[in-house]
């Protein structure tokens, strides 16, 4: 919203020296976020007003005319222009050079210099409307018509800013920071802050106190909940005219066009005060106005040429016809001001907040009033609005004759009452502030105080009484803010320290991300929590027991992410564009539509949701044991890394995914907690993932077992040298390296000097039989009682060759 | 006898040079100066020698024995610090290989950094969940019962689970300070405690705007407490994100479950507070909303508000790390895409 700082000043004398940056501040710190202060005259920089002397043809054009003009303490210029509204004695709108001027009104500002016109000099130009932003204030319809300032008191040489009046500073203020006050959509409101912080009188608007003898002016309210206040007053002389250009120019600082004098008014009032106003002309309404809700499928055809199909929440303003406007929104065209209106009937009224909302957003039409009724305006504030309309109206159209007033006013708005205990005020505040201050501030915005010993009785303005303050809390922010937030020294805050923070359950997270990227080498992702239908498909192939969202980003992400896994899939797809391996990892939470339960209140059931833990291994598909080994070291390791119980793997259940021989289920304990697996040729296509190998794996981050400290355990250090033995032998390709390594540990019976069998490297290929495999073992042999003899070490291998012999089938190579 | 001393000398002298590696030099060693080496040999001669030139040639030949070890170690030294088997045209410039490649992701960082500052001052580390019903995330917290924030234009309403009664209702989350409340009803007061999380509005995205962002909420609620209280909390956010100590003011704002609110603006560190194209010119960047828990949250998180008080600040993760690093779409941080994820070490 834009401010006039001399609109401001007509209701608190500000001081003519005020400086504007403190003041923009102490709003911004106080109240609403001044997002910027602009000096208006700033864009009239080097704009002066001439007088032309003399219009002499242009030698080389037809269309240019080479004027003479004077700029005032005797200096004179000569101006080449294709005006076609010049002639000697005008006053026009010189751009001298260095001002800044849209050429034919568009495009960016670019700077004006002395230059030549097909030959001849021009010192600068004479403008158009359009070419100084002043197109509103002086619209034409004539191709190269320039702004005819000679109605202006302004000799030659005065500034155009000076000229018009236009002085002034604007205020941008944040319409987000005020959401919550009604009372500031005004200059009015504004003021009254501005009032309070800095100790200075506000001034009242003139009364108007209707004629007990006026007729009632018939207007029939069905929704009074909908529309709590109707006030109609009845004019009769009036006629559609300029306005005075004074008043224009108000509009057009803050952003409004002039149109009439009945319009602006209208639209003057409500910058005013914030309180909409409409008016209508009173012969074409249908006998009576009627306040109502719309039928369903109605038609409206509103002022913009809009037409609307209504429905049954919306308000109208009808007569015994039908709608003749979109109450708090927008009027219609049948009845608004035509140029043939001498009768008006001024809407002044209140409306509920949300349905107005409710009907400005499904008509895609959110006008100036539709945004300061969608506030909640308190209902009193009709009569500052009449008020000033009425003395506004008398002086533009004196021969006005006021011929019926009502005022539908069934229940009056109650002013907010609250008492706050001082000493309550003090702890929250960390401070005492001196009740003649407190007094001070609240009744210069409008509060009555009083007080009774701790007791403080605080009676809320009827502009501050829709919702805005209603609890102690809130005075005490405005005590607090009207001394000044900064006011206040920042406090320590004070602790107790009775023990240590341990939350294994917010530790063992961050210990696993960090084990995964800083020892693992992965990539941390985050993903949406919603899926890509195709990765469902491919991933779950099934979209069972998910949740759906009612309004989706888009129509394929409806579903909530039960599993990490597709979105993990799709973060894959998309980085194989630029990378070939790679390892990412994600943890969030997953979601199904059952299990429901309720661990917060009794009665909000939530599913359960769980933290889970994702993974991807990209690599080639020339390689997959290295990738499978890659991936399962990650996990196999986890837990001694972070300390917690340690995972087991079993084939018991093939997740959908998977490929049919490379998965395995995790296990903690009995629980099984997720799954490691190759993703299957059928998903991966379906993925879009070609000749890349991707491992992947999940896992239920709640079901891990924390230990409540390290559990690393200490050896001795070996007193005698040990061996480490590499031995290869031949298998059938169907043995498993854990069959192997079992049998081979069982030779630890036959000989004592055998501590571990360890897996080396497994071979297929060249040089090893069809239906073989190689695989090298590492034994590691030692005694604790002496350094052990070449033969013994030798003995101890023998065993242990024989039994894979004897038992598997080795073959030696 | 003599040329032949002088002829072995300069030949044992060359041949010792020419080693280029410790072993050789060894060979080269036992050849001059071993049992059977061509010097010692020369000793073997002496008796041949008319008796007063032994003494003589005795010495010369010592002298020469002398010369051949010292430079034997004098070259060894040489050997030892050129390391012979690693060539002289070993380039140094080449790059060093990267430990392992892999990071937390920039928003984590961000938010472990400020779990630590957090934790040292005592503060615990909360983690709620995604879903929540209409009554956590809006009755709860004052929202009027008309607030835009619940439409389904705002907020992500589950399918079959949006209508009813507000504690049937589900949604993604779309704040944390709905978890902030069953924090509160699940454990005992005085609290003090940080909760990071992600939470969802229905947006149309842009490079400044996301359907799905992080943010980090700080809520201390205590007997006795000023909302000055909130200054030190929020320095505490900013010097430990920015690494020195920012200038802050807290000045008035409305949401509705604090009362006071406040918008919390931090001086702007591009221009040092004298006003840039960052700032807007106002010299102040706007970081996160702050404020007094409103008596009906207490109440909703079973506190007397006349018992208790509290401060809260919200800080939104992403727009931090944007600023930290002059990232300059949002968008990113869900792209999943290692170009910009592997940035962040």
């Amino acid at each position: 919203m834009k401010l006039s700082l001399n609109w401001i000043k007509e209701y608190v004398p500000l001081p003519e020296d005020m400086d504007l940056t403190r003041l923009a501040y102490d709003l911004t710190m106080s109240t609403v976020e001044v997002e910027g202060v602009e000096n208006l005259a700033d864009q009239f920089k080097n704009i002066d007003v001439g007088v032309i002397l003399d219009i002499q043809p242009h030698p080389n054009a037809d269309k240019l005319r080479v004027c003479s003009v004077d700029l005032g303490n005797g200096e004179v210029q000569q101006i080449v222009c294709g005006g076609s509204n010049l002639y000697v004695g005008e006053k026009v709108a010189v751009s001298r050079p260095g001002a800044m001027v849209r050429w034919h009104g568009e495009g960016e500002p670019v700077k004006i210099g002395i230059t030549k016109l097909r030959g001849v000099q021009s010192y600068g130009m004479i403008c158009a409307s359009s070419e100084i932003g002043l197109f509103d204030l002086f619209p034409f319809t004539e191709e190269a018509t320039i702004v005819d300032l000679s109605a202006f008191d302004a000799p030659a040489g005065t500034n155009v800013a000076d000229a018009l009046g236009l002085n002034d500073m604007i205020l941008e203020i944040d319409n987000k920071s005020m959401t919550n006050r009604p009372d500031l959509w005004g200059h009015y409101g504004i003021a009254r802050e501005l009032a309070a912080l800095y100790d200075l009188p506000l001034k009242k608007f003139e009364e108007f106190t209707p004629d007990e003898t006026l007729p009632v002016l018939p207007i029939e309210v069905l929704d009074t909940e909908r529309c709590p206040r109707f006030m109609g007053t009845k004019m009769e002389g009036l006629y559609v005219k300029e306005s005075p250009f004074k008043m224009q120019t108000m509009l057009w600082r803050v952003g409004l066009r002039p149109i009439n004098a009945l319009v602006d008014v209208t639209n003057y009032v409500m910058l005013a005060t914030g309180q909409p106003t409409h008016a209508y002309d009173a012969d074409i309404i249908a006998d009576h106005i009627i306040v109502r809700r719309a039928e369903a499928g109605e038609k409206l055809l509103l002022l913009n040429e809009k037409e609307l199909e209504l429905c049954e929440d919306d308000l109208v303003i009808a007569d015994t016809l039908g709608p003749v406007g979109l109450a708090g929104v927008m009027g219609g065209a049948k009845d608004s001001i035509l140029d043939s209106t001498t009768n008006v009937i001024l809407e002044i009224a209140n409306f509920q907040a949300p349905p107005i909302r409710r009907t400005a957003l499904r008509y895609d039409n959110r006008t100036e009033a539709a945004a300061r009724y969608e506030k909640a305006i308190d209902p009193e504030r009709t009569e500052q609005a009449l008020n000033l309309s009425i003395s506004m109206l008398r002086e533009l159209y004196p021969e006005m004759k006021v011929v019926a007033f009502s005022d539908t006013y069934p229940e009056k708005l109650k002013c907010a009452e609250i008492d706050v205990s001082l000493d309550w005020l003090e702890s929250r505040l960390g401070k005492r502030i001196p009740n003649e201050v407190i007094e001070a501030k609240m009744s210069s915005m409008g509060y009555t105080v009083t007080f009774d010993g701790d007791n403080m009785h605080v009676v809320v303005p009827t502009w501050r009484s829709t919702g805005d303050v209603s609890i102690k809390a809130d005075i005490m922010e405005e005590v607090a803010r009207m001394y000044g937030y900064e006011n206040f020294e920042a406090a320590p805050i004070t602790t107790s320290f009775d023990s240590a923070i341990n939350q294994l359950d917010v530790d063992i997270e961050r210990k696993v991300k960090e084990y995964l990227a800083f020892r693992c080498g992965m990539q941390e992702i985050f993903t949406y929590p919603w899926m890509t239908d195709e990765y469902v498909e491919a991933i779950l192939q099934s979209t069972e027991g998910l949740f759906e969202l009612v309004a989706p980003p888009s129509p394929n992400e409806r579903f909530i992410r039960s599993s990490l896994l597709p979105n993990m899939a799709k973060a894959v797809t998309l980085n194989l564009r630029y990378y070939k391996e790679f390892s990412l990892f994600e943890t969030a939470l997953t979601v199904k539509d059952e299990n429901y339960s309720a661990p917060y209140y009794e009665n909000e059931l939530l599913p359960l949701q769980r933290r889970n833990l994702a993974g991807a291994f990209v690599g080639s598909m020339d390689d997959v044991v290295t990738l499978f080994r890659q991936a399962k070291g990650v996990l196999e390791n986890m837990s001694r890394f972070t300390h917690m119980e340690g995972f087991t793997f079993k084939k018991e259940e093939k997740p959908v995914w998977a490929d049919d021989v490379v998965w395995l289920n995790v296990f903690v304990g009995e629980e099984k907690i997720g799954n490691l697996a190759l993703l299957s040729k059928k998903s991966a296509m379906a993925c879009g993932i070609k000749n890349s190998a991707v491992m992947m794996f999940e896992l239920d981050i709640d079901s891990f077992k924390p230990f409540t400290s390290r559990t690393n355990e200490f050896e001795h250090l070996a007193e005698y040298p040990v061996t480490e033995y590499d031995i290869s032998l031949l298998f059938d390709s169907t043995i498993s390296w854990a069959e192997i390594q079992k049998t081979a540990l069982g030779c630890k019976g036959q000989n004592a000097n055998l501590q571990d069998v360890t897996f080396f490297e497994e071979y297929k290929g060249k040089h090893v039989p069809e239906g073989k495999k190689s695989v090298t073992m590492r034994l590691i042999i030692g005694s604790k009682e002496k350094t052990l003899k070449t033969d013994e070490i030798e003995a101890c291998v023998a065993v242990v060759v024989k039994k894979l012999t004897k038992k598997l089938n080795a073959e030696t190579r | 006898m003599k040329e032949k001393l002088e002829i072995l000398l300069q030949e044992g002298k060359e041949k010792i040079l020419a080693a280029k590696t410790e072993t050789e030099l060894q060979e080269v060693k036992a050849s001059l100066l071993g049992k059977k080496g061509s010097v010692t040999e020369l000793m073997k001669e002496l008796p041949k020698l008319a008796p007063e030139d032994r003494r003589e040639f005795g010495q010369a030949v010592n002298k020469a024995k002398g010369e051949l070890s010292d430079l034997v170690d004098a070259h060894r030294e040489a050997l030892l610090l050129k390391s012979a088997e690693i060539p002289a045209d070993f380039d140094c410039t080449v790059p060093g290989i990267m430990p392992t490649g892999g990071a937390l992701h920039p928003i984590t960082q961000m938010c472990y950094d400020l779990n630590d500052a957090f934790r040292s001052m005592g503060f615990e580390i909360f983690q709620g969940d995604d879903i929540a019903s209409e009554m956590a995330a809006f009755d709860n917290l004052n929202f009027p019962p008309a607030h835009p924030a619940r439409e389904s234009m705002d907020t992500y309403w589950l399918k079959g689970h949006d209508q009813g009664e507000a504690n049937e209702k589900l949604c993604l989350r779309p704040h944390l300070t709905g978890e902030s409340v069953r924090y509160m009803r699940t454990h005992k007061p005085p609290y003090r405690f940080v909760y990071p999380g992600r939470v969802y509005r229905n947006e149309t995205t842009d490079a400044r705007h996301e359907r799905a962002f992080f943010q980090y909420e700080a809520l201390i609620v205590d007997k006795y407490l000023s909302f000055t209280a909130g200054k030190v909390m929020i320095k505490s956010i900013l010097s430990k994100v920015f690494g020195k100590d920012v200038p802050v003011r807290m000045r008035a704002g409305f949401f509705p479950f604090v009362e006071p609110g406040f918008e919390i603006d931090m001086g702007c560190l591009v221009c040092g507070g004298k006003g840039c194209s960052v700032c807007k010119n106002v010299g102040w960047i706007e970081i996160m909303p702050g404020g007094t828990p409103h008596p009906n949250v207490l109440r909703a998180a079973g506190l007397d508000p006349d018992e208790y008080t509290g401060f809260y600040v919200n800080i939104g993760l992403d727009r931090l790390v944007m600023m930290r690093y002059g990232v300059d779409d949002v968008r990113l941080f869900h792209s999943t895409d290692l170009r910009f994820l592997s940035q962040f070490r």
